[in-house]
């Protein structure tokens, strides 16, 4: 007999609301529907009430995690709209805080997949690397979430000496290297939660349209970093990790490798940081009439932000935002077909949701 | 030749797109939504999003859908004046919350699917206009 289990809108994972009911046959999970808008915020609609300064500051409170590529993706699209080209340097500490937020989600992320595996140890010593990462973020731009970086024609703040961050990240990656990836990969419990649990196949990521790691871990090679280069990515030499099994373990790992290669891009940015001005223009702008579209490989895929501006109004007349989780979410109802009831938080969380940025 | 059909065996080379701020926009007049996404669907690229505009006094609304092709962000334009066009949720999946986020914000109607459960406001009235309903 089948009967139905609803999961939230509390998520026993993640700290943010969300539901899916899930049609279960015994401990087997048979269909699944995913119910989300539980805080939404209508963020597109309060943007049309700020002025081109207010907001990017809004902007930014769509997502706690990424708030800097948020930021980032809005200049980079008001910048088209304006024909400002931020300076070579502004392009670099854009690469250095976007690589930085990476590692920072990507960090928290195995932290609480170790956590729902029953690995607290792991736990903790993602969360001590992660706070490492918020350090340096808070040593850069004096915030450790809302960082106010970002600014139409560059960015707020220099990063004065860059070659001193490098010993952070150098530690950070031995870390990595040393105790994350091997237990993750190894270890036989984190195999027995992880490897051919909540498989999403190759058809059905190019079908949902996913993107980010999820889609990287069903064999779709996408990066807009490299495909679509944008701030000085064009200059940075590093791989795009693919894995094609699709499960759990396979997210996981391309989360693993993706964080090797945000320090391979970091050490890049900083070393070969430009010197020179780090934001152009006076702060006042004319906008032309049209629509500009920007989009960034955030931690979770793709932001895209299409905003419509008038001439000289104050105010843009439209922001839509498209986030990550609003595009790989709807993928959760075939990743936990056929799983077992238990399995399902961890299968959840594999996405890295984030609801706020859902929520928008 | 229907344009899309040369687009389809050439998408990125026909002369039938102009760049615009970061988006290469179809300058074709008159393609059907449905005809769109099937020549999308044929060429690989990927569905990224819709954009909905309500435009001022009683003209009407306008979509801009958005498909990646190889890393080139691809835009096409269609304005309706009343509140219906057609859904293309059965042909390309990823369009199935956009779709209904629009539905519930705008009030528009996506000809051919359904919408149930709503997205963003469970257990209240769908299809209505929220942007209008917050003016009043």
């Amino acid at each position: 007999m089948s009967y139905k289990i609803p999961m939230g809108p509390f998520h026993p994972a993640l700290e943010e609301p969300y539901k899916l009911d899930m049609i279960c046959d015994g401990e087997t999970v048979c269909d699944a529907k995913l119910h989300i808008g539980f805080n939404f915020r209508g963020i597109e609609h309060l943007a049309e009430t700020r002025n081109y300064v207010q907001v990017i500051a809004l902007m930014e409170r769509v997502c706690g995690i990424c708030s800097f590529i948020h930021t980032l993706t809005l200049c980079q699209a008001m910048e088209k709209l304006t024909g400002l080209e931020p300076p070579p340097r502004a392009k670099y500490i854009r690469v250095v805080m976007a690589e930085l937020e990476r590692l920072h989600s990507h960090v928290l992320w195995a932290g609480i997949a170790a956590k729902l595996m029953g690995f607290k140890t792991m736990f903790m010593t993602c969360f001590e690397l992660r706070e490492k990462i918020m350090d340096v973020l808070q040593a850069i731009s004096g915030n450790r979430v809302n960082y106010s970086m970002n600014r139409v024609g560059g960015v707020n703040r220099d990063i004065e000496d860059p070659l001193s961050l490098i010993p952070v990240i150098d530690a950070l990656e031995r870390e990595m290297v040393r105790t994350v990836i091997p237990i993750f990969t190894t270890s036989r419990t984190a195999m027995s939660r992880c490897a051919g649990i909540g498989v999403l196949t190759h058809e059905q990521a190019i079908s949902c349209a996913v993107v980010g790691p999820v889609a990287r871990a069903s064999g779709v090679d996408q990066d807009l970093r490299r495909d679509a280069p944008y701030a000085a990515y064009e200059e940075m030499k590093f791989d795009v990790p693919v894995q094609t099994d699709g499960d759990v373990r396979a997210r996981l790992l391309v989360r693993a490798l993706e964080i090797l290669e945000s320090c391979k891009i970091l050490k890049q940015a900083l070393t070969g940081m430009p010197a020179g001005e780090w934001f152009t223009g006076d702060g006042k702008f004319n906008f032309v009439t049209g629509t500009a579209a920007a989009r960034v490989e955030a931690p979770r895929g793709e932001v895209m932000y299409s905003v419509t501006w008038k001439e000289h109004a104050r105010n843009p007349a439209r922001i839509h935002v498209r986030t990550p989780t609003f595009a790989t979410m709807p993928a959760v109802r075939y990743m936990v077909l056929g799983a077992r009831l238990a399995d399902t938080p961890l299968i959840q969380a594999s996405i890295d949701p984030c609801y706020s940025c859902t929520d928008r | 030749m229907n344009p899309l059909d040369a687009t389809v065996e050439s998408p990125l080379a026909a002369d039938v797109w102009a760049d615009r701020y970061g988006i290469r926009w179809y300058s074709d007049p008159e393609p059907g939504v449905r005809d769109v996404a099937r020549a999308m669907n044929a060429v690989g690229a990927r569905f990224v999003t819709i954009t909905a505009y309500q435009l001022p006094k009683e003209e009407g609304f306008r979509f801009e859908y958005h498909w990646d092709l190889a890393g080139r962000l691809l835009g096409f334009t269609f304005q309706i004046s009343g509140s219906s066009i057609e859904s293309i949720y059965d042909l390309s999946e990823g369009a199935d919350w956009i779709e209904r986020e629009v539905h519930e914000e705008y009030g528009i109607d996506f000809a051919g699917r359904v919408y149930e459960p709503l997205l963003l406001r469970a257990g209240q009235t769908g299809g209505v206009n929220l942007r209008e309903e917050v003016a009043r």
